[in-house]
Parts: structure tokens; sequence; C-alpha cells
């Protein structure tokens, strides 16, 4: 674009070795000290640009065709050792998994000196006092002392921070951040993102930003590219793209994220999924034709053109005008839900969960993960637990399934008491949603027999046909074929695997269905048709929900009432509306400011001295 | 589809033709074989095979030093060696798959007790091991069977337990104790299916072990009776005429080799083809 640029993608082709096109035709360009997004869904190839610069593709794929150009160098071109000079010293990279990007046999002195001393620092006492000036310029505490300790004494937000160090040891020209803060709690999320746009400032060092949240990228980068099957579809100002996108996947993304304010909106559905390496290959017209909203006749025969909508706004559509008129479709019966019953499904008081920790002389600790819990959850209310990891949301369900033992209090769960009342008691009552569907569904059995699954040891074994019937029943109830019922889990995507997730947990009719981080793990346009079913089945309303969730829109969307937790206990509960609009405790503040976002106005700097804790 | 990635594997086509092969000729061995293993013709004692000098069309890999013919005995000894590695590995197996089971999937103190078994076990030498019992029980095709399991049962409880500690770990377990399903049922239904790919490779890498292990007993005559024909057996007659009649000694040691050989080339490529990590690296 600009004559100038850090770095320079020209239409780049990485296939695999059958020849099948992973990245088609990418052109991306970053101006110097600038931030470029590159957004898009699992599968859409957007980790493989940064594997491609940094020389790491996975074995069976291969640059076919285009250049990477690093200021004024070729990168493609290279020896494999000139590159490896100038990575980690020219370019640095800042990590997906902060907890497993450091060795963990070595101190964090060792390894940031090695990174030092590969950039030209020859002396140790150099080295050492270097280190300890980044540490501070990224407002790490104490960084004498954190030279000498090992990643497993760090937390991750930490150990980011020290990667994000490393990164900006050697005054790169360019730093590519891959997913840096998917793997971290939202509060820390926050801090990151924005200590890495003042290290950019700092340092005027220009960074490509990978990420799937649409929300993310409009708070840290300048510029933006969506790339969808392979494909760049839409490049142009991060506000631009965010506010007014001209292109209908770009639109679909944003409207399939539920929000933090104003009405709750129904969330956009996207039809089928996003289109394989080998899939695409048939296709002769537009890769996201199949689920677009806009699209006619021509967007399956041609490809579209890729052009300038307005000045440095290039989206490749055949309709670009189009987008804005693309909605969501109403509810049937919007905002007419059911009113939650008088009867508590769930009652804790006083509730708390200690575990014993014997040390090794045999004294004995004990450390409380839960502490005086007080809640009631009533037939019919969907409620949400929000927190960060580490607050006790996870025992809670523990407790609640009876997979731990209640310590102190009392937890009524169906109306009976949950330490005196056998097991089998609740087996049918009580269900949960497992977070990864790929754990949670037996791979060797078919999707029939796992939804199913709950009535084969009951005494009134089903005949076969009246429970092929009952299965087809539940997979209607998600939204899914009847068909689906004779494949394996392998053979469904992430978000069917997740539905059937949840028509196992349906099979019995439960009372109480308890559903922990049911859609971290998914997509954007995913989430949305999880979230949607869920709100479908509210309407109906058999069951009464504890959404367990980090993402406060999540539960927004979903929930009747939330509850926030914050070291095991309960710091605020009450309508989602009321504590997220106005709320009261300040670590819920914390929690509802960092998942809005960075606030795009001049009081940066006055935040920063409060948020470097 | 499935067949396909099977075939493409050339370890597992190779080793299992030739272990399929040697089972044929285990079962077959009574119609396959020229004379009756035991049967002496005094007039061919050490003869050579076919292709050498001396050799006659009578015995086509010639004869012992009592006059007995070669290529009868090796089938009939081949026939032996399946009988042993068959029972032998599927002994062990059962006996090492279930105690694994039980102590990955209980864990605690059952896990406890199981693993500090296995270790006590291992840590005897087994060859040692295996004649003590030979010489306790006395000679036999039976009691050979019964040395190996009580030596080797240790190896899959080992290797499974972790199998199973993995399996323990998946949600989809938790979720079979959370709608009910007794211990057992959970077990049998959830855990068993995911553990039988890696069960049925080292039964077959088992295989192969069962037979050095009956060839070493044979070797030295505590193995199956005198008048049951073992390859084990076979290279001890032969040690003593190894400089007039190399063949005798050879032959033998080839059989061994290329059982065992096939039975470690199958086993390896099953390992190959039946692991979950490789199947999902075909589609990225």
């Amino acid at each position: 674009m600009t004559s100038h640029s850090i770095l320079q993608i020209e239409s780049l082709d990485i296939a695999l070795r059958s020849g099948d096109a992973i990245l088609t035709g990418v052109d991306l360009a970053i101006a110097p000290g600038k931030v470029l997004g590159v957004i898009g869904e699992s599968g859409a190839g957007k980790s493989m640009i940064g594997a491609a610069i940094a020389d790491t593709l996975p074995p069976g794929l291969a640059i076919s065709r285009g250049s990477i150009r690093f200021d004024g160098l070729t990168l493609t071109d290279m020896t494999a050792r000139t590159r490896r000079d100038l990575l980690g010293r020219d370019i640095g990279f800042i990590p997906q998994e902060p907890m497993t990007a450091l060795n963990p046999t070595l101190t964090v002195g060792q390894q940031i000196g090695r990174h030092l001393a590969r950039i030209g620092i020859a002396n140790r006492a150099t080295r050492d006092k270097r280190a300890i000036e980044l540490f501070s310029e990224v407002g790490l505490d104490r960084p004498a002392q954190l030279l000498k300790s090992y990643p497993h004494q760090l937390s991750g937000g930490m150990l980011q921070r020290v990667l994000i160090a490393m990164a900006f040891a050697s005054n790169p020209r360019l730093v590519i951040a891959d997913e840096p803060t998917t793997a971290l709690d939202v509060t820390i999320q926050a801090k990151v993102v924005e200590l890495i746009a003042r290290m950019r400032q700092a340092h005027d060092t220009s960074v490509l930003f990978i990420t799937h949240d649409l929300q993310l990228a409009a708070d840290v980068c300048d510029d933006v590219a969506v790339l969808y099957a392979g494909r760049i579809v839409e490049t142009g100002r991060a506000e631009e793209i965010i506010d007014a996108p001209r292109h209908p996947y770009s639109r679909c993304l944003s409207l399939a994220a539920p929000n933090l304010d104003g009405p709750v909106a129904p969330l956009m559905i996207l039809p089928k999924a996003m289109p394989g390496a080998v899939e695409r290959a048939a296709m002769r017209g537009c890769a996201f034709a199949p689920r677009c909203p806009a699209a006619d006749e021509a967007c399956t025969r041609t490809p579209p053109p890729r052009r300038a909508v307005s000045p440095g706004h290039v989206s490749a559509c055949h309709y670009p005008e189009r987008t804005s008129a693309i909605a969501p479709p109403a509810r049937r019966n919007a905002g007419d839900l059911a009113a939650p019953g008088e009867a508590a499904v769930l009652r804790a008081q006083g509730l708390g969960k200690a575990y014993r920790q014997h040390d090794w002389l045999g004294r004995v600790r004990e450390v409380e993960a839960l502490r005086g819990l007080d809640f009631t959850v009533r037939e019919r209310e969907f409620v949400g637990i929000v927190g960060e990891s580490g607050s006790g949301k996870s025992t809670l369900t523990k407790l609640i399934v009876g997979l731990e033992n209640v310590t102190s209090g009392t937890l009524h769960v169906v109306g009976l008491d949950r330490t005196s009342t056998p097991r089998e008691r609740f087996f049918d009552q009580v269900q949960l949603v497992f977070q990864d569907p790929q754990s949670a569904l037996n791979p060797r059995r078919r999707i029939g027999s796992l939804v199913t699954q709950s009535l084969e040891c009951r005494g009134n074994g089903l005949a076969a046909k009246a429970r092929r019937e009952l299965a087809a029943e539940l997979l209607a109830k998600v939204m899914l074929p009847p068909d689906a019922a004779d494949r394996f889990p392998d053979q469904l995507s992430g978000g069917q695997k997740q539905r059937v997730n949840i028509a196992r947990a349906l099979c019995s009719n439960p009372r109480l269905l308890i559903a922990d981080e049911i859609v971290s793990g998914l997509d954007v346009s995913v989430q949305a048709q999880i979230l949607e079913l869920l709100r479908g089945l509210r309407e109906q309303a058999s069951f009464s929900l504890l959404l367990i969730s980090h993402d406060l829109a999540v539960v927004r969307h979903v929930c009747d009432r939330v509850l926030v937790m914050c070291k095991g206990e309960i710091v605020e509960q009450g309508p989602v509306e009321q504590v997220f609009g106005a709320p009261r405790h300040p670590y819920t503040m914390q929690l509802v400011a960092a998942a809005r976002g960075r606030p795009r106005s001049d009081d940066r700097h006055a935040r920063e001295a409060s948020d470097l804790s | 589809m499935r067949i396909w990635s099977w075939l493409s594997d050339p370890g597992l086509v190779i080793g299992g033709a030739i272990a399929g092969l040697v089972l044929a000729c285990a079962v077959c061995a009574p119609w396959l074989a020229p004379y009756h293993p035991n049967d002496q013709d005094l007039l061919y004692i050490l003869a050579p095979p076919v292709w050498a000098p001396d050799g006659a069309a009578e015995h086509l890999l010639g004869t012992d030093s009592l006059g007995r013919d070669t290529l009868s005995r090796l089938i009939f000894g081949a026939r032996t060696a399946m009988e042993v590695a068959v029972a032998a590995s599927f002994g062990a197996m059962a006996l090492g798959a279930v105690l694994a089971h039980l102590a990955g999937y209980f864990g605690g103190r059952v896990d406890w007790l199981i693993s500090r078994l296995v270790e006590i076990w291992l840590s005897f030498p087994p060859v040692v091991l295996s004649m003590l019992l030979i010489i306790g029980l006395g000679v036999g095709t039976d009691k050979v069977i019964l040395a190996i399991v009580l030596v080797d049962w240790t190896r899959f409880c080992r290797v499974l337990r972790s199998e199973v500690q993995v399996v323990r770990g998946q949600d989809y377990v938790s979720f079979a104790r959370l709608v009910g399903f007794a211990h057992m049922r959970v077990i049998v239904r959830e855990i068993f299916p995911a553990t039988l790919p890696m069960l049925i490779t080292l039964f077959s890498l088992q295989m192969g072990i069962s037979v050095v292990v009956e060839a070493i007993l044979s070797f030295v005559a505590m193995g199956v009776p005198a008048d049951v024909p073992a390859w084990g057996q076979m290279i001890a007659d032969a040690r003593i005429n190894m400089f007039d009649a190399p063949w005798g000694l050879a032959l033998p040691i080839l059989a061994i080799f290329v059982t065992v050989l096939s039975f470690n080339l199958f086993g390896d490529g099953l390992r190959r083809v039946l692991d979950p990590r490789h199947r999902a690296n075909g589609h990225v």
C-alpha cells in the first residue's frame, strides 16, 4: 500500500503437499509503528501467516507462491541461516500460551540471558542489568528476584510479560503476536493488550496482531485484515471494519458476538461451517457464498474481485453495498420468557470447601477453595457465574454434581441434601455439560448412542426403536439433523459436537443443568449458534441452568441472574443488567471495565499507572 | 478407506503376511509335513539340504543326527512355538490387562498395590524366574505357557495402566459416572474400547517374545518334553554336529529369527495404524 512498509506480503500462497491451498493470494502491508490485526476463525489460516514469516510452517505445508519482504529484504529468498539471524533480533514473537513457551527446567533469568546473548550482549553483568531494565519496563515487580525464579512460580500474566519483555528486548522492527491473550484471564488480558500497545509506542515497533476476537482487534489495531477460508476478504482501518464493514463476513462476525451494552439482540447465525482446504478447491466462486445472507447466483460462479470501496478500505465482495442491510433474524417471541418458578432447585447456605494438604513433615494445612457461599437458583431460572481462573467456579460445579464432598455449610440440590442423600437420587435430576466436547464424547460411540447414554443403566431398558426415536427427538431439540445419529463424533464440527453434548445432558429431563465454560473454546460464529440454542431452550424452560463463564457478554446474553465470584467467595449477585450495568463491588467493576475493552480516549496515560500492578 | 491406509504400511503387510504364514504352518502341520517329525530314516543321517552337493530329494532340508527330517521338524516346531506363543501371550494379556484396568481406573490404594507388585515382579530376573518355575512344575508345554504368563504379564500391566489413566481423565468417563454407570460398566463400555488398539499391538509384540522364551527353554531342555519337536531343541541337537552339518543349526535359528521379526514388524505396524494421533495427521 504505502511505499515504505516494514512488512510487505504479496500474493502469498501456502499449500499442502497435496496441492490444496491453505492460504490464497494474501496481501498485507504494515507501515512503521502501526499495528495490523489479522482476524479470523479457527481454520481460516491466520496463524499460518505468522508461521510463514517465522519459517515455522508445520510439516507438509510450504509457500508455493508470493513473497514476504521485511524492511527491504526478501525473507522468502533468504538462506535459512541469514533468516534465523533476523528472527528474534529484528522480528520478535509473542506466543499464544505463555505457560508452555518457556523451558520449565531453566530460570527466567537464564532464558532471558540466552536471548540477550544471542542479540549481542556479551557481558553477563550487562545482560542481567538489561533484563532487570526490561522487566521494570513491562511492569514486573521485584525484577531482580524474578531472574532467579522458575516459570512455574509465575502466573500466566507474569509469564506473558516476561515474554513481551523478551520480544521487545532487541528493539525489533516488527513483533508478531499470535493470540497473545487467549490463554489469559479477562482482567489480565486487558493489561497485556495495554502493555503491548505501550511497548510498541516506546520502541516504535510495528506489530502483527493475530486474533479471533473482533472487539480486541478494534481496541488494539490501527488496521485490520479479515481472513476467511485462506483469503483476505476485507482490509481497512480498524474502526471502519468494526463499525461499518463492507464485507458480509465481517458484518456477520460482529453481529455474532454478544455485547455487554445495549439491548440483548439476537445473534447472527451463519449456516454450515467454513469450507476446508479440499472443499475450497472445488469452489469456483466466493468461498463465503454458501453461508452468505446477501449472496446470489453470481457469487457462486465467479470469484469476487478485490477492490477499494473507499480509500484504504478493500473488500472482496461482489456486492459490498449489501453488507449494511444484513441483520440477524428476529426472534419469534422476542422478550417473552417464561417466568422462573418459586421453588428452589439449588440452595447453598454458608457453603464451603476446604482441601487438606500435607506437607513433608505430615503437618496438615487447610486450603479454602470456597468460603461461605449463599445463593439460590430457582426453577426455570438461568443463572450465570463469572469469575477468573482460581475463583472457585469449577470447585462449585464439582460440589453440585457430587464429584467432591462439601466440607462446611449446606447444599440442597433439587430439594435434597447433597451430603446425606445417596448419589443415585441425583443422576437424572442434575446433568453436567462439559467444557470440551472433544473429550466429553466417547469417539467410539455413535451420536445416537451417545445422546441416549444415560438410559443405558436404567432398569427400563428401552427398545432399540424407542431409543432411536428419542435420539432423533433430542437431536431436533438442539437443531441437528436426525441422520447425525449414525455418525461418530469425529465426523461433526466443533459446534455440532457441543450441541450433541447438550442434547445428551437433556436426555433424562434434568431439573438442573450445569454448563461449565461450554462456549469458551468455540469460534465466534459457533458460539453464537450455541448461545441462541440456549436462549431457545430457555423459552421452553423446562430446567434451570447454571452457566459458568469468564465472558460477561455470554452470561448477559443467556442468563437472568449472575453471581460474581472472586477467590472462593461470591462478591456480588443480582439480575444481570443490574450487576453489569451498575457494578457495586470493586472486583465486578474491574471485570466489567476489562470486558468493555480499552476506551479509545486520551485518558490512557492516567489509567496506565493504576493498571500496572 | 481405512483398509487402504493399512495396506500402505509396508511393515504391517510384510510382518502380517509372514506371521500369517507361520500360523498357517502351525495349524496345517500334519498335512504339510512330508514325514512324522519323530520318524527316523537311518539311511540318511545328517543329510544336507537338497541344494547342497550331496542333497537328496527325499529330505528337502536334510536330516539331523538321528535321521529325522528337518523340514517336518521345522513345521511341527512352528506348531509348538505358535501354540505356546498364542496361549502364553493371551494369558499374559488377560492377567496384565485386568490388573492394569483396575489400577488405572481406581487409582489410589489399588493402583499403589498393583504397581508395587509389578515393580517387585520386574526386579526378579525373568529367565531365572521362568527356569525356577519349570524346575518346580516339571517339563511340559502347558508348564512353559504358565511360566511365560507369570513372567510377562507385568509388561502388559505397566504399559496399559498409563493408557487407562489417560482415558480415565477424559470427560466422557466422568460423564458415564455422573449418569450412574457402575464402575465395571464404565471400564467395559467406555475405557476398554479405547485401550483395545494398544492391547492388540502389545499382543503381537508379546507373540515374538514368547517364541524366543520358548526357544530358550527348550534349548536348555527345560521346555517342552523331548518327544515334542521344538526349534530350541533342534538347535540344541544340532549344536554337537555344527561343523559337519551347519544347516541343521542354521535353519531353526532362521525360523526363530523370521518369526520374531515378522511379529515385531506386525506389532509396530499395528501401533502406527491404530494410533489415533497418527491417524489425526491425515487431515489437517
